[in-house]
């Protein structure tokens, strides 16, 4: 897959996911698209190509949060980046690829939780703070389950795609 | 040759590129640019997300065709007692005036404040992130939307604007975890702070022991910080906290706005918060 698609791709990927994914909530929380593209992307083709697509989605999510730019970014390339350390082996075993994801967004979230309260500039009169505990029971934990069910669907599909474009990828995308 | 360079150097082209941007994120250089490329994301997102809201209201207009006929016999009932609730407040209405006007108070209630000064936001888009409450509204510093203006809907407060571009505007909800608004019950007169939960509620924190709390009581901004106006309606108490050992008591509120229903906000542009 060339640079020319990943982007497209990925931004179409984040402009649904803050317009409609973000919509559709099971047990108060909804699928994290981008990630999951990012991780399987990086299961499928190495470190190197998660940690480019865990930058090129992270950019594009930056863009549509509130969040302060970089948070997602950083956490997307290195989970993008760790997932790529198990290329070609997770998707032997289906009960692996639900682990993976699940741990994924573990992984993701914590990072994520972690950037935003060093990157974040609050407002007057409120505190930059971020719950740990409540944010991993009451999010993390739903989101990681809902993710990694999902995750088998977008992981399918992604394996398509990779038969697809390993043939005729070049340039930077390549890599 | 070029492209094996290219590979083995990539991973250090990304890490760099991210460490400059933070650099530059904490700079504050970052606004411009990303307000350069808000010009082509955010006119993305409203068309999407009215795409949406059409194809989501012509779904509901089916569904409720079927309910339509015991709905609107109810709603004639509901017509009826709603004139007489109508008189009864009126009478209500003048008796509040001259009491506001014997007591002399130096602000009233802030539905009148904000006539003629507000802007009607549509919301375009929410936090991709399920960590993250905010919503991006359409109206931006164009027309005349600023950092820290308050944000609120006939059913209560929304939050505030974080963030503004030209076009486009941000709200951090007040039931995100970095939200903070003063607050007091209507009945107790009980004051402390509103913070989000990660859960998408609020809780009412650092209510003095001393002070009497109850379920189903509705809270009030307080006007405390000068961060929000007074009176404008945040939720109802759905449960209350209590050790005796805490220095203070906590209550679960449930906000008035469905904020998973948020479509048209307006923005208060005549209040100025305090800047810190």
């Amino acid at each position: 897959m060339t640079i020319y698609l990943l982007v497209p791709l990925l931004a179409v990927v984040g402009l649904l996911q803050a317009t409609v994914v973000s919509r559709v909530t099971i047990w108060g929380v909804f699928p994290d698209l981008p990630l999951l593209l990012v991780v399987s992307w990086g299961l499928l083709r190495g470190s190197r190509q998660g940690l480019l697509w865990g930058f090129v989605a992270g950019i594009i999510v930056d863009l549509f949060s509130g969040a302060p730019f970089g948070a997602a970014t950083v956490s997307l390339m290195v989970v993008g980046f760790v997932a790529g350390l198990g290329e070609n082996l997770v998707f032997r075993n289906l009960l692996l690829l639900l682990l993976t994801a699940f741990l994924a967004t573990l992984v993701y979230d914590l990072l994520f939780l972690f950037m935003v309260q060093i990157l974040a500039s609050p407002l007057p009169g409120t505190v930059q703070t971020v719950e740990w505990s409540g944010s991993l029971v009451r999010v993390i934990g739903p989101s990681a389950v809902v993710n990694a069910l999902l995750g088998l669907l977008i992981l399918g599909v992604m394996r398509a795609m990779d038969r697809r474009f390993r043939r005729q990828d070049t340039g930077l995308a390549g890599l | 040759m070029r492209r094996e360079r290219l590979r083995r150097l990539l991973p250090y082209l990304l890490i760099v590129a991210v460490v400059g941007g933070l650099i530059v994120q904490r700079t504050g250089l970052w606004e411009p640019i990303e307000g350069l490329l808000s010009r082509v994301t955010v006119p993305l997102q409203k068309g999407v997300s009215q795409v949406v809201d059409q194809v989501g209201s012509l779904s509901q207009t089916a569904r409720d065709l079927s309910n339509l006929r015991q709905r609107n016999e109810e709603l004639e009932a509901e017509n009826a007692r709603l004139l007489l609730e109508i008189v009864r407040l009126r009478e209500i209405e003048v008796e509040a005036a001259l009491q506001r006007d014997l007591l002399n108070f130096a602000q009233s209630h802030p539905s009148f404040d904000i006539q003629g000064a507000h802007i009607v936001g549509l919301v375009i888009g929410r936090d991709p992130s399920n960590l993250q409450r905010y919503v991006t509204l359409d109206v931006g510093r164009k027309a005349g939307v600023a950092r820290n203006m308050p944000v609120v809907t006939n059913r209560g407060l929304v939050g505030r604007i974080s963030e503004v571009g030209d076009s486009w505007s941000r709200v951090l909800l007040i039931t995100d975890v970095s939200s903070s608004v003063n607050a007091i019950t209507q009945s107790t007169r009980a004051t402390g702070l509103v913070q989000g939960r990660p859960d998408g509620l609020t809780v009412m924190r650092n209510i003095p022991q001393a002070d009497t709390i109850s379920i189903g009581d509705t809270v009030f901004t307080s006007g405390l910080g000068g961060n929000f106006p007074r009176q404008i309606l945040i939720g109802q108490i759905t449960a209350v906290e209590r050790n005796d050992y805490d220095l203070y008591q906590t209550a679960i509120v449930q906000p008035t706005v469905d904020f998973n229903h948020l479509e048209m906000v307006l923005v208060i542009t005549d209040f100025e918060p305090i800047e810190e």
